[in-house]
């Protein structure tokens, strides 16, 4: 063994050890209570995989992964199409470019918690009075309490937050891109459109992957921002996966099965994630 | 369980941090024993460090540490997962502390000279909510909420109605003062816990005897079952919708803060609310005026009680090592004094017979329900806390699907049965 590999373990083993004890191993312990009726405290018996039969019979969980789905998808097409644009607008010959980029980069350094509980009071009281104001009807309430209408509120209060990180992926992505491409581009007289669809967005489609993934891996465990916005109402309309979770698990002493909703949940959030992962990458550009 | 919804902000990693931190303060000297102290209520925190003091200076060899943490029905779960249940604890009396009651956390306190002093309807209430081996005494009372109306005197006065002693006359009031321009009730529907005190109170009268129990004994036959919300709440839900077509417009969008303060303004003249809403209504306006009646809810007036709730409920851990200072410290808090005083700052109803009758003015209403015993618990109590009642309850109250309200509440019970085999009855 050489001196430099010796090295190379002294450093990575410590961290292999603080992850395994850190994230390992609650994780099994969690999967391990996934088959048993523990309360979260007391008692408890291992019941074997009944916990799993009993969450495809559970419309609340059914609900719920549908709720989340329906937010992350919409969620993450407006952030990444948004981010895109300023992007590009940042990437631009602007006056002040990098005063605009901390500007919007600022987003992203608040608390979503926080961010939350400022657009609640928007949504409860300054936008209602706009609506009287202009007399537009379903504006007038509160559209956190519509049913139908709350999830958007939260979409665009996650999109708000997000747009900042991907905005900085996508601008990093976009400086990779040599600008002769578009030197020749415009000598054979390429227009705007076409290059963005020819150069730019081929060029940067690793950025786009890996934006496209975190996107929907972070909005697919949305708790804070519903926690500040609705609370998981009106009624249970707006409850992510991560919320029932919580609420059940903690709050509802369904410890076990709660935890099986969990196992559940990790194996939905990988198994997207690669599937995404592949039929994205397939459409990358080599270079 | 009402003071307790506003866990929303709250992380737990916050909740935990904080519990360890006070937790580690300090070391104690010497011979002095220190008692871990769970104290459940954010506002009572002043109150309890108040009585901490005069019990370290009668008992010199014992030092107590109030640890108060926000959403304590979470951290106390956390906490018992580690298995570090405090020594002394107070908790709201509610399902969630019936549950870990029945998981034989809590030490039996029935032997406690100060069990004996208790109103036996209130102990039966809280007994009812759960306990160890469905014999042992769990939890003591100290302070007890009271569900009912309150209401602006003034604006009763005003248009001359005067305290609905029935269904109708409930109704009645409501129309005079819609008539007139004037809110009848104050609607705060954007905290779906403010739907429970009327859902509650009308459950509370308008259910069959035992509805609870039969409902368990059936298990998981739900076709068989001989009661169920779809057959026996009809009437609840009618009459609780009744209650809610008298919102005030946008009232979706208001939250208990706010329902608070415009009641204390007196901007409507009624709120369905209870005896726990009246140290906040007072913290937005000290003038407010502030009466109680408790729910009329059928056309008997005899029929009426109070749905009383354990505010603050008393429990020691199982465990402890300390099990006499801890003794001591319990009797300390149930002593005649502490109980009265404690009474009268956080607007409660006194558990014990010794004590002195409700003395405020906002709830003389509502006392004399107290000393006759004319209670009920909250039927929310007996729900397991796994079903989201009062989310279900704000979506029946905003888009009044009844047959949906009550299908979807037979189907969280019975799901829930079915998924808890061995422990179907929670």
């Amino acid at each position: 063994m050489t001196h430099s590999s010796k090295a190379f373990y002294w450093m990575a083993i410590p961290a292999l050890l603080l992850f395994v004890t850190l994230h390992t191993v609650p994780a099994l312990t969690g999967v391990f209570f996934s088959l048993t009726d523990y309360a979260g405290y007391g008692t408890w018996t291992f019941i074997g995989l009944e916990n799993y039969f009993s969450l495809f019979k559970d419309d609340r969980i059914l609900s719920s992964y549908s709720f989340t789905f329906l937010f992350a998808i919409t969620t993450t097409i407006i952030v990444n199409v948004l981010a895109l644009g300023i992007a590009m607008l940042l990437n631009a010959k602007i006056k002040f470019q990098t005063a605009f980029r901390g500007i919007f980069f600022i987003p992203n350094v608040l608390a979503i918690l926080i961010i939350g509980y400022v657009f609640n009071f928007i949504f409860s009281n300054s936008l209602p009075l706009l609506g009287q104001w202009a007399g537009i009807d379903w504006l007038s309430t509160s559209i956190l309490a519509n049913k139908d209408l709350a999830w958007l509120g939260i979409v665009a209060v996650s999109a708000w937050q997000s747009i900042a990180f991907s905005v900085i992926l996508y601008l990093a992505g976009l400086q990779t891109i040599p600008a002769d491409l578009y030197e020749a581009a415009d000598l054979d007289g390429a227009g705007y459109w076409r290059q963005f669809r020819s150069i730019t967005f081929p060029m940067i489609g690793a950025f786009f992957t890996i934006n496209m993934v975190l996107a929907l891996k972070g909005f697919l465990q949305a708790f804070d921002q519903i926690v500040a916005l609705t609370g998981g109402g009106p009624g249970t309309s707006t409850e992510s996966v991560a919320m029932v979770i919580f609420r059940g698990g903690f709050q509802g002493g369904e410890y076990g099965y709660q935890m099986a909703n969990s196992v559940v949940y990790l194996l939905v959030i990988v198994a997207v994630s690669v599937i995404q992962l592949r039929t994205l990458q397939r459409k990358e550009v080599d270079f | 369980m009402f003071q307790l919804k506003h866990w929303r902000a709250r992380a737990l990693s916050a909740a935990l941090a904080a519990v360890l931190l006070t937790s580690c303060a300090g070391p104690p000297a010497g011979n002095v024993v220190t008692l871990s102290f769970f104290q459940f209520k954010p506002e009572a925190v002043q109150e309890f460090a108040g009585l901490i003091d005069e019990f370290e200076a009668a008992n010199p060899g014992i030092r107590v540490l109030q640890n108060n943490v926000p959403d304590p029905d979470t951290a106390i779960r956390t906490l018992l997962v580690k298995n570090k249940t405090p020594d002394v604890l107070t908790l709201n009396g509610n399902a969630s502390f019936g549950l870990l009651a029945k998981a034989c956390v809590f030490a039996d306190l029935s032997q406690e000279p100060s069990a004996q002093e208790v109103l036996p309807a209130v102990q039966d209430i809280l007994n009812a909510n759960g306990r160890c081996r469905d014999s042992e005494i769990n939890g003591l009372p100290m302070a007890n909420n009271a569900s009912g109306i309150l209401y602006n005197p003034e604006i009763f006065a005003k248009y001359g109605v005067s305290v609905p002693q029935t269904w109708d006359g409930l109704i009645a009031a409501a129309e005079t003062f819609k008539a007139n321009g004037v809110a009848p009730f104050y609607m705060t529907l954007k905290d779906a816990w403010t739907t429970s005190p009327a859902l509650v109170n009308l459950a509370a009268q308008l259910q069959p005897e035992g509805f609870f129990d039969r409902l368990r004994a059936a298990g998981t036959d739900r076709n068989n079952s001989p009661v169920s919300f779809s057959k026996d709440y009809q009437e609840v839900a009618d009459k609780l919708l009744q209650l809610f077509t008298y919102a005030q417009p946008g009232a979706a969008g208001v939250d208990y803060a706010s329902g608070n303060k415009a009641f204390a303004d007196g901007k409507s003249a009624m709120y369905l609310n209870g005896s726990f809403a009246v140290p906040a209504i007072r913290a937005a306006n000290p003038e407010a005026k502030i009466a109680t009646f408790p729910y009329p809810v059928t056309n008997n007036p005899a029929n009426t009680t109070v749905v009383s709730g354990v505010d603050v409920t008393l429990a020691m851990g199982r465990e402890t090592p300390h099990r006499a200072e801890a003794q001591k410290f319990i009797d300390f808090l149930l002593s005649k004094e502490v109980i009265d005083r404690y009474a009268k700052n956080q607007s409660a109803f006194a558990p014990t017979r010794s004590a002195a009758p409700q003395q405020d003015p906002a709830l003389q209403g509502m006392a004399s329900y107290f000393t006759s015993g004319k209670l009920d618990g909250y039927m929310d109590h007996q729900l397991p806390p796994s079903i989201p009642l009062v989310n279900i309850t704000q979506q029946f109250v905003l888009d009044g699907d009844k047959a949906r309200y009550l299908n979807t509440l037979d189907n969280e019970w019975f799901k829930i049965a079915a998924r808890m085999p061995k422990r179907g009855d929670q």
